[in-house]
């Protein structure tokens, strides 16, 4: 097997997660290109939550590796770590403590710590320092726990259903934190959520996972233009396929429903018996997630 | 020649849409480019303040800002600063603009049909529809 290349943010090599006899993930095979914004899309219970934590070395694999910057996830040196920023689906915040201890506690793990961030997004979010964590709203605690996550400038930032409880103001805020960290440092960015209007707009990137693999991993503008929803009947949507050389990516009854390939790019002409859409990332998202 | 910041309210994006968002954002440019709203030597929003207003990836921008260039609808001044090109210095012949609408009134005709509403009723709406943006 060929060494991976040490500037990899983020690599799977035949991940497999096991629960109890049951595959979870399945010979995962992934690569996170540096940079990059990755939308991570699957359906409750597809193992997103597994596949992140197996990434991070939070989780040890049945079979397979995975890997940081070039080191074994569950092996990590403090440097990689460092290089890491981390929001779990449900927060890990030590509740006793008050936000600012937290932050006082976790700012003695790294090196680079960017107070002025940290300021700016304590009081632009409004939380209350001097509260137990427990006695702030899950709103509050989500984004202390984004705040904690930022605060060393990570260079890869890894987000599970980041903003699930946030209300939508509090999620175009969020969303702009991204685009300065985007803008202000190039971080590598997983982002796994079902809101899909909020991965639009920051993902250059979408991969879906589905029967414990990384069924599709595409930039999402080239998805897009290249998906096509079709109808009408049935033959004659088979032979339309065919004429423009598209990939069936779902069915209904037997019937291609949505199809992508290069044929597409153009928008084919729709037939007097077969109906031609463009595609939606919703309509992708059940295609491909099914 | 004064240039002008172009206002951020120029531009929007839908998501959900099977447009692609650079896709929208380089429509909008065209067709403000075409009805003049947008004049040679304007100044487009640099690629961090329209990716931070809309709440979109910087990337996507840039994308867009570099397809308008290709297109040459607009030109690359130092600094940086995305402006509209020279020949763009008036709104373009109504025929023109007409070509630009036709493919949304394509869409939005085909949905007539399949609603099968009758033309005279479609068009009322549409007249409506185009009173009621300009009351607003």
């Amino acid at each position: 097997m060929s060494s991976p290349r040490n500037d990899t943010p983020c690599l799977a090599q035949g991940l497999t997660v096991s629960f109890g006899g049951q595959r979870v993930l399945d010979g995962l095979e992934w690569s996170l290109p540096a940079g990059r914004v990755v939308g991570l899309l699957g359906r409750n219970g597809a193992g997103k939550t597994t596949l992140i934590e197996t990434l991070l070395g939070l989780r040890e694999p049945t079979a397979g590796r995975a890997s940081l910057f070039g080191q074994p996830s569950m092996t990590l040196d403090d440097d990689a770590r460092a290089r890491i920023g981390y929001v779990p689906q449900r927060s890990d915040l030590f509740e006793w403590l008050t936000a600012d201890q937290l932050l006082a506690y976790f700012r003695s793990f790294y090196p680079r710590w960017n107070t002025a961030k940290v300021e700016g997004l304590m009081s632009r979010w409004d939380i209350a320092r001097d509260k137990p964590i427990r006695k702030l709203s899950g709103g509050q605690q989500q984004r202390l726990s984004i705040i904690r996550a930022l605060a060393h400038d990570p260079e890869l930032l890894v987000l599970d259903e980041p903003v699930a409880s946030l209300d939508p103001a509090a999620r175009r805020d969020f969303l702009g934190e991204l685009v300065d960290q985007v803008m202000d440092r190039s971080t590598t960015i997983v982002f796994s959520t079902h809101i899909l209007t909020d991965l639009e707009r920051v993902a250059v990137d979408v991969a879906f996972l589905s029967g414990g693999k990384i069924a599709l991993h595409a930039p999402l503008d080239e998805l897009l233009e290249s998906s096509v929803r079709l109808g009408g009947v049935p033959a004659d949507i088979r032979r339309f396929i065919d004429q423009y050389e598209l990939q069936p990516i779902s069915h209904d009854a037997g019937v291609p429903l949505i199809a992508r390939g290069r044929g597409a790019a153009a928008m084919p002409a729709p037939t007097p018996t077969v109906s031609v859409d463009r595609a939606t990332l919703e309509d992708l998202f059940l295609a491909l997630t099914a | 020649m004064r240039s002008v910041v172009t206002d951020l309210s120029h531009f929007s994006v839908v998501a959900g849409s099977p447009e692609p968002i650079y896709r929208q954002l380089v429509a909008q440019v065209r067709r403000c480019v075409a009805g003049g709203q947008l004049k040679a030597g304007d100044e487009l929003p640099s690629v961090r303040e329209l990716a931070q207003s809309l709440a979109v990836n910087p990337m996507t921008v840039s994308k867009a800002f570099g397809l308008l260039e290709a297109e040459g609808l607009v030109t690359r001044r130092r600094g940086l600063a995305m402006v509209i090109a020279e020949q763009h210095r008036r709104a373009q012949p109504t025929a023109e603009r007409i070509d630009l609408l036709r493919p949304t009134l394509e869409r939005a005709a085909q949905e007539a049909r399949q609603l099968q509403l009758p033309a005279a009723q479609a068009l009322s709406l549409f007249k409506t529809i185009l009173n009621e943006q300009e009351g607003q």
